[in-house]
C-alpha cells in the first residue's frame, strides 16, 4: 500500500517587505518594493503510512504550522510535491477537506453559540456521513468519554478542555483518514491532558486514523508517538523512531545516591573509584552519569553499596525532552 | 463523494439558518433590542426623508411619490445584502486575527460557508418597510397592476440586490490585501445612502461615477426607471440584469482569489 502522505522535496517561501523604523520609515515602505525571500519551508520529504501517529516537532517558527497548511490545502508549496490521500491537497481543498480533519491550536472550528449536537448535525450534512456512520460514531465517543454533558452545552459556554475535547471530537466525525492535531493539549490541565491522549490514542487504534500531531509537550510524544519528525529553520532535523532517538545519544542514565556525611567530599571519593563516569553533587543527591555501554547501573550501584552506606537512591532516563533540546540546540551529527 | 449540486447547498444553508436563528434567539435581550434598533433606523430614515421632500414637492421633474418609490426601491434591494452577507462585515477581523482558517478546511464552497454562518435578521424589518413604501408610492403614483409589472420589479430588483452584494463582496474582499478594509468597506455602504435619488440630480462627474466606478445608480435609479418612465427607458436599465449578474461574477471571484492568497497567521 502506498503510504497516505508522500511529500517530495517540499519547499515554501514567503516575500517580506524590508520594514524600517520610525514614521518615516513606515512612510516609505509604502512605496517600497523592497522584499526578501524567507524559506519557511526548506526540501522537506516525509512519507507516512495509514495508521501512524507522527509527532512533528520543532521550535516556535521552525515551520511546522506551513508544513500542515500545505498538506491541508490552505497553502500551495513554492515547489515540490504533495499527495495527501492521493489527491494534491491545493489543487481540490474540498475533495481533501473531506478526507482530512483539522484541529488548529486554540481556535475552535465549531458553531460558536450552538450546543454540541448541533455542531455534529451540521457537520453531519456538510461531510454527508450516513446516518448508520454516524450512530455509530456517536457510539464509539459515548464509550470512549463521557459525551452526554458536553452534548447539549452551547460551545461558547465550554471550558477549555471541554471545548479542545469537542474540538477533536468534531474532527473525527466524518471518518477522516488523516487528522492534524496542532497543540492539541495547550494550556490544559494534567488530567484533561490525558483524557484527550487516551481518547486520540483510542481513535487512532479503533479507526486506523493518521494522525499528525505538533505539540510542544513530551507528554504527548512520549504518551503517542512511535515516530517523530524534527524541524527547525524549515529544515528537517530527524525522522525517525522515538526509540532510535534515544539510543542516538548514547545508553546514558543518571543514578543519583544519597549517602552519609558531606556529600561533596563524598562525591570526591566516589569520582575516585569510578574513573569512567562523571560524578557531581548537589544539596540533595550525588548523580552518577552511567555511559550503559560501558558499566550496567546496577553493577555500579553493587559496587557502591560494598564501599558507602547508601540512604536513598533515583534512577532517570533521559528524557525525550532533553534528547529534543539538545537536537535543537547541537543538531544531529 | 457525492455531487454537491445546489440542492445540497440550499438544504446546507436552511439548516446553518435555522440553527443561527435558534441561537440568535438565546440571546434574547440582543435579539430584541437590535430589532427595535432597525425599526427606530427605518422610522428616522423615513423622517429625514420626509422633511426634506416636503420643502421640494419636486426635484428635477421627479415627484414626492417618485423619490418615495425610489426610497422603498432602495430598501427593498438592500434587504439581501443585509440578510446574507452581513458576515462580510467581520471578515476583516477573521483575517487580521487568523481565525478565517477554520472555514478552509470544510468540503464545501468556501464563500458559501462564510457568508452561510450569519443571517441579520433585522435586515427583515427593512424589507417589510421598503415594501409598504412600495405598495404606497405605487399606488399614489397610479401605476397599472399587471403581472408583466410585478415581473419587471422582481426582475430588477434582483439585480439591484446582486449589484449592492457585488459592491460589498469586492470592498469586503481588501481586506485579504490591505490591513484596514474597514475604510473601504465603510465607503462603499456609506455610498449606498446616494442610491435613493434620482442621478440626474447629481452633477456629470458623479453620475459617471456612481455609473461607472461605483456603480450605485443600478442599485435603485436605472432599475426602478423601467417602472416609473416606461416610455424614456435608456439602454443602460435594460442591460442592468446584466451588469448584476456580471458585478456579481466578478466580486464573487475577487472574493474566492483574495481568500486563496491568504495565508493565515502564525500559531
Amino acid at each position: 500500500m502506498s503510504p497516505i502522505i508522500e511529500i517530495k522535496n517540499v519547499t515554501k517561501e514567503f516575500k517580506v517587505l524590508n520594514r524600517r523604523e520610525g514614521l518615516r520609515g513606515s512612510l516609505k515602505d509604502l512605496f517600497s518594493r523592497d522584499y526578501r525571500t524567507v524559506r519557511a519551508v526548506d526540501n522537506i520529504s516525509m512519507d507516512i503510512e495509514q495508521g501512524e501517529i507522527v509527532g512533528y516537532l520543532g521550535p516556535n517558527g521552525a515551520g511546522k504550522s506551513t508544513t500542515i497548511k500545505m498538506m491541508t490545502g490552505v497553502l500551495e508549496p513554492t515547489s515540490g510535491e504533495i499527495l495527501v490521500g492521493g489527491n494534491v491537497p491545493y489543487q481540490n481543498r474540498t475533495k481533501n477537506a473531506q478526507e482530512i480533519g483539522v484541529v488548529f491550536g486554540q481556535r475552535s472550528q465549531l458553531w460558536w453559540a450552538l450546543p454540541l449536537v448541533e455542531s455534529f448535525r451540521l457537520l453531519k450534512d456538510i461531510y454527508q456521513i450516513s446516518d448508520a456512520d454516524y450512530d455509530n460514531m456517536l457510539a464509539l465517543y459515548q464509550s470512549l468519554v463521557d459525551i452526554e454533558p458536553l452534548l447539549h452545552k452551547p460551545v461558547r459556554q465550554m471550558s477549555l478542555g471541554q471545548r479542545t475535547l469537542s474540538d477533536i471530537l468534531a474532527a473525527f466525525l466524518h471518518d477522516p483518514k488523516i487528522v492534524f492535531l496542532d497543540e492539541p493539549t495547550i494550556g490544559l490541565d494534567v488530567s484533561m491532558k490525558s483524557k484527550i491522549r487516551t481518547l486520540i490514542h483510542a481513535l487512532n487504534r479503533e479507526k486506523k486514523t493518521t494522525v499528525i500531531l505538533t505539540t510542544h509537550d513530551m507528554g504527548d510524544v512520549d504518551a503517542l508517538c512511535r515516530r517523530i519528525v524534527i524541524i527547525d529553520k524549515g529544515k528537517m532535523l530527524y525522522d525517525n523512531d522515538i526509540e532510535h532517538l534515544k539510543g542516538f545519544f548514547g545508553s546514558y542514565r543518571t543514578l543519583k545516591i544519597r549517602v552519609d556525611g558531606d556529600l561533596k567530599t563524598q562525591a570526591d571519593v566516589i569520582q575516585n573509584a569510578l574513573r569512567d563516569f562523571s560524578v557531581s553533587a548537589d544539596d540533595e543527591w550525588i548523580s552518577i552519569l552511567v555511559d550503559e555501554e560501558k558499566a550496567k547501573v546496577i553493577d555500579v550501584l553493587g559496587q557502591l553499596q560494598r564501599s558507602f552506606s547508601l540512604r536513598d537512591m533515583q534512577l532517570e532516563e533521559i528524557s525525550t525532552e532533553e534528547v529534543i533540546k539538545k537536537i535543537y540546540e547541537e543538531g544531529v551529527q | 463523494m457525492k455531487r454537491k449540486g445546489l440542492g445540497f447547498y440550499f438544504r446546507i444553508y436552511c439548516k446553518i439558518l435555522a440553527q443561527d436563528l435558534k441561537s440568535k434567539m438565546s440571546y434574547r435581550a440582543d435579539f430584541i433590542i437590535s430589532t427595535i434598533g432597525m425599526i427606530f433606523t427605518n422610522i428616522s430614515g423615513f423622517i429625514s426623508f420626509w422633511i426634506l421632500f416636503r420643502s421640494f414637492p419636486s426635484i428635477n421633474g421627479w415627484s414626492y411619490y417618485e423619490m418615495l418609490f425610489l426610497y422603498g426601491f432602495s430598501l427593498v434591494s438592500l434587504t439581501p445584502v443585509q440578510c446574507f452577507f452581513d458576515n462580510n462585515w467581520s471578515l476583516r477581523q477573521y483575517v487580521y486575527s487568523g481565525d478565517f482558517i477554520k472555514y478552509c478546511f470544510r468540503p464545501i464552497n468556501l464563500f458559501f460557508y462564510y457568508q452561510s454562518e450569519v443571517f441579520d435578521i433585522k435586515g427583515l424589518g427593512q424589507l417589510a418597510f421598503g415594501i409598504g413604501t412600495l405598495a404606497y408610492s405605487w399606488a399614489k403614483i397610479g401605476l397599472a397592476f399587471t403581472p408583466l409589472m410585478l415581473l419587471k420589479m422582481i426582475v430588477f430588483l434582483i439585480t439591484a440586490s446582486l449589484i449592492m452584494i457585488a459592491l460589498q463582496n469586492a470592498a469586503a474582499a481588501t481586506c485579504f490585501w490591505i490591513q484596514n478594509s474597514f475604510y473601504v468597506l465603510d465607503l462603499a455602504f456609506r455610498f449606498k445612502d446616494y442610491a435613493k435619488y434620482p442621478i440626474t440630480i447629481f452633477s456629470p462627474v458623479f453620475r459617471f461615477i456612481f455609473t461607472f466606478v461605483m456603480p450605485i445608480a443600478f442599485i435603485a435609479y436605472y432599475p426602478s426607471l423601467v417602472i416609473l418612465r416606461p416610455d424614456e427607458v435608456p439602454l443602460l436599465s435594460w442591460l442592468s440584469p446584466v451588469f448584476g449578474v456580471v458585478f456579481f461574477l466578478i466580486s464573487y471571484r475577487i472574493w474566492m482569489y483574495g481568500a486563496t492568497k491568504y495565508s493565515g497567521t502564525g500559531s
